[in-house]
């Protein structure tokens, strides 16, 4: 976490430094103009954002569906799978734990695919406090629709990979 | 200060999942829920900050012409993967990634570009795969996993570079600075 706060701190003084070169003070300013201007419209929506999605976590049941995607559950299994991960709650540090729950009780190579290509993809938590917020509904209706069939291709090609190394 | 639809959709969604919370686990949930927000809030403005700083830095070195022949909806296979290599780098949380996403955007880049980038933060991001995916869910696991999700991002691009041409799927033009 820290490592990243600094990392992406180098970057913005990395990039301030290039465009003081290029256009000297007035262009950092219009950057900070155009960087509190996206922020404006973040103030109100951000913090009832991350609000509501810490209250889809508390409501959403998640562990008690990890009995449905076993290696024998098949194309079905798959796609239970990558809504499940669409739904496991939070960022990494809370989304893998409960990921590693389900790969030890049993769930099947492809579906554990799914299920972190679904969360990859759909988490509903980062879909409702950053993404909307940042880029509108139309953004994220049109990206859901893209990538709707991507966990089940990636879950599929996994198999394809793995039969092929004799690993399942 | 001007409130927006897409806030008055956030307050209500919040008071409705709150009101839910309320209703199954008690009171005690909601302060659970109340604080875990607010402590998320504090942790994520420092890359926030970086975030929108950032985008409004890069719209300034990057010129519209540039973006639009780089990453706009002429910019072919060529774009998408650019867009893919440039969301596989792309350190930190949706904090700082949307944040970009929004500057491309306005910068020029098409819907295609802009999801292909996405996708490929979501996928296949560096930062995620070595901190959490690698230790918590085995090299085997996750090198198969990473191999079938390398193509996705440009599949995905092409399949929103199709369905943009849809009405239902139309994107409003970008806010102009």
């Amino acid at each position: 976490m820290i490592g990243a706060v600094i990392f992406i701190w180098a970057a913005v003084l990395v990039l301030s430094v290039l465009v003081w070169r290029r256009e000297g003070t007035p262009g950092l300013q219009k950057a900070g103009v155009s960087a509190l201007g996206t922020a404006k419209t973040l103030m109100l929506r951000l913090p009832f954002a991350l609000l509501a999605a810490s209250f889809l976590v508390q409501i959403v049941p998640v562990a008690a569906l990890s009995h449905v995607i076993g290696p024998q559950s098949g194309i079905t299994g798959i796609a239970l799978a990558a809504g499940i991960g669409g739904l496991l709650p939070g960022g990494p540090m809370t989304s893998f734990p409960i990921a590693i729950v389900f790969q030890q009780s049993g769930a099947g190579l492809p579906q554990m695919v799914a299920l972190i290509s679904g969360w990859a993809v759909f988490a509903l938590h980062r879909l409702l406090a950053y993404e909307a917020p940042i880029m509108g509904w139309r953004f994220v209706a049109l990206r859901s629709a893209a990538c709707l069939t991507l966990p089940v291709i990636a879950a599929l090609l996994a198999q394809g990979i793995a039969s092929v190394l004799g690993l399942l | 200060m001007k409130i927006a639809k897409t806030d008055i959709a956030f307050i209500s969604l919040a008071v409705v999942t709150g009101a839910i919370a309320y209703h199954k686990s008690g009171p005690g949930a909601v302060t659970d829920a109340l604080t875990e927000a607010a402590l998320l809030m504090l942790s994520i403005l420092p890359q926030l900050a970086a975030g929108l700083l950032i985008g409004g830095l890069v719209t300034r070195l990057v010129s519209q012409e540039k973006v639009a022949q780089l990453l706009g909806a002429g910019s072919g296979i060529k774009g998408l993967t650019l867009a893919l290599v440039a969301g596989l780098l792309t350190p930190g949380g949706p904090f700082t990634s949307f944040p970009m996403v929004y500057a491309l955007w306005i910068a020029g880049a098409d819907a295609g570009a802009l999801i292909a980038f996405i996708s490929a933060w979501s996928l296949l991001g560096f930062n995620r795969l070595i901190v959490w995916e690698l230790p918590l869910l085995g090299v085997e696991f996750s090198a198969i996993r990473y191999a079938a999700c390398l193509p996705l991002p440009i599949l995905a691009g092409l399949i929103a570079r199709y369905l943009v041409r849809l009405p239902l799927f139309r994107l409003k033009p970008p806010p102009r600075e």
